[in-house]
């Protein structure tokens, strides 16, 4: 599976959504269940698909999926794929 | 100094002799072990609480621990309460957290102006309790213990503190035992600095939907815990290596904590409940506990209790 795959199918289950509500657009302020347990939720979801802890500033300041894949990349976790 | 103050009983004695005017609203069993020992002070509801007293103290389980905790913030505020748990579990006379039953859901509330002034054992008042009953206790204990320790909001230092109760609870048994009053209480208020997780996020939607369920005896918040504990750990253990580094880098053996969680597993009961959880899993992964757990839960994750992949 590759690491937009996985990245969809957490978030699908992180805030769940129908697969039709996901794209790589896809911003915070129109998931309801992106709140603040959300972003608990979403950060323990990061570590367990990909392995990389955000820190607090970073989990909070995620505003879209493309911020999460920029994080993840600068960390080293491709998605040129 | 901070609240709520642990008191002895005599400072009990002095506080009720002191005071201009105390009253005590407690659970009717044991309305006589109270008058006993400290007169007609007793009155039959919180209404019923003179607008000129002083000291309320509520002798209890959780839930009326609870209700005197909110009459107290919301009605008298300049009232001294004094909590006195008839059981360990919940940690009601320690923490700033009240569980409310709004129509049939579970709901939470957290103020600091709801912790009491000062919490008592009071070890007789747990002597006749029936065994069930201890051993529920003892699961809600734990559940605070073992899920405010994992939490992803706890701390180090948090976790340090709840190491500390998790190793005295792998020392005492799943049965009546007035040892327990004290790391639970202290459980509680740990956890609610942190918050728990799927166990609990299960035992708050399975409650409601429990209420009017035949059953040899209720599924209150306890029993549901208790059962919960060792399906939810296995689950946490298959996702995550946490609970296994955690127990260890906090010098706790997690063997003995996994042995209670199965001492607490009853599995007619879980048969009873399982299409239960079934209908409600959606439900259960939208509660805010369930969404603080110490590993992610996902839809797909009700095949693992419904496959029983924890035994």
């Amino acid at each position: 599976m590759s690491n937009h795959d996985k990245l969809k199918e957490l978030l699908i289950d992180t805030f769940l959504l129908d697969e039709s509500e996901y794209s790589l657009e896809l911003l915070r302020e129109n998931v309801d269940t992106w709140d603040s347990l959300g972003i608990v939720s979403m950060a323990v979801g990061v570590n367990e698909t990909f392995g990389y802890h955000f820190t607090p500033e970073e989990a909070t300041g995620v505003q879209s999926v493309a911020d999460i894949i920029r994080i993840l990349e600068a960390n080293g976790i491709s998605f040129d794929e | 100094m901070s609240r709520p103050a642990v008191w002895t009983g005599a400072e009990l004695d002095r506080a009720v002799a002191l005071a201009p005017h105390a009253v005590f609203w407690c659970l009717p069993r044991f309305a006589p072990t109270v008058r006993t020992r400290f007169g007609e002070r007793l009155v039959d509801t919180l209404e019923d609480v003179p607008a000129d007293a002083t000291l309320l103290v509520v002798v209890g389980g959780g839930e009326r621990i609870d209700r005197a905790k909110l009459w107290r913030r919301d009605a008298r505020p300049a009232l001294t309460l004094v909590a006195v748990p008839t059981l360990w579990g919940s940690g009601a006379e320690a923490s700033k957290v009240v569980a409310l039953n709004v129509d049939g859901k579970k709901a939470i509330a957290v103020d600091e102006a709801l912790l009491p002034d000062a919490r008592l054992i009071w070890p007789e008042l747990a002597s006749e309790l029936p065994d069930w009953r201890a051993r529920e206790a003892c699961g809600d204990a734990w559940s605070h213990a073992l899920e405010g320790f994992l939490s992803p909001l706890a701390t180090h230092a948090l976790r340090d503190e709840l190491s500390s109760i998790l190793r005295t609870m792998t020392t005492l048994p799943i049965a009546n035992d007035p040892e327990w009053f004290e790391p639970s209480a202290r459980a509680c208020a740990a956890q609610a600095r942190a918050g728990v997780g799927l166990v609990h996020g299960i035992a708050h939607v399975l409650e409601g939907r429990l209420a009017a369920h035949a059953s040899e005896r209720p599924f209150g918040h306890a029993r549901l815990t208790s059962l919960f504990l060792r399906p939810v750990m296995a689950l946490n253990r298959e996702l995550s290596p946490k609970f296994d580094e955690l127990m260890e880098e906090h010098d706790v053996d997690g063997a003995r904590v996994l042995a209670a969680c199965d001492e607490l597993f009853d599995a007619a009961a879980y048969d009873e409940v399982l299409p239960v959880l079934e209908a409600a899993w959606m439900d259960v992964l939208r509660d805010p506990c369930s969404r603080t757990n110490s590993a992610l839960v996902r839809p797909a994750h009700l095949s693992f209790f419904t496959e029983r992949r924890f035994a």
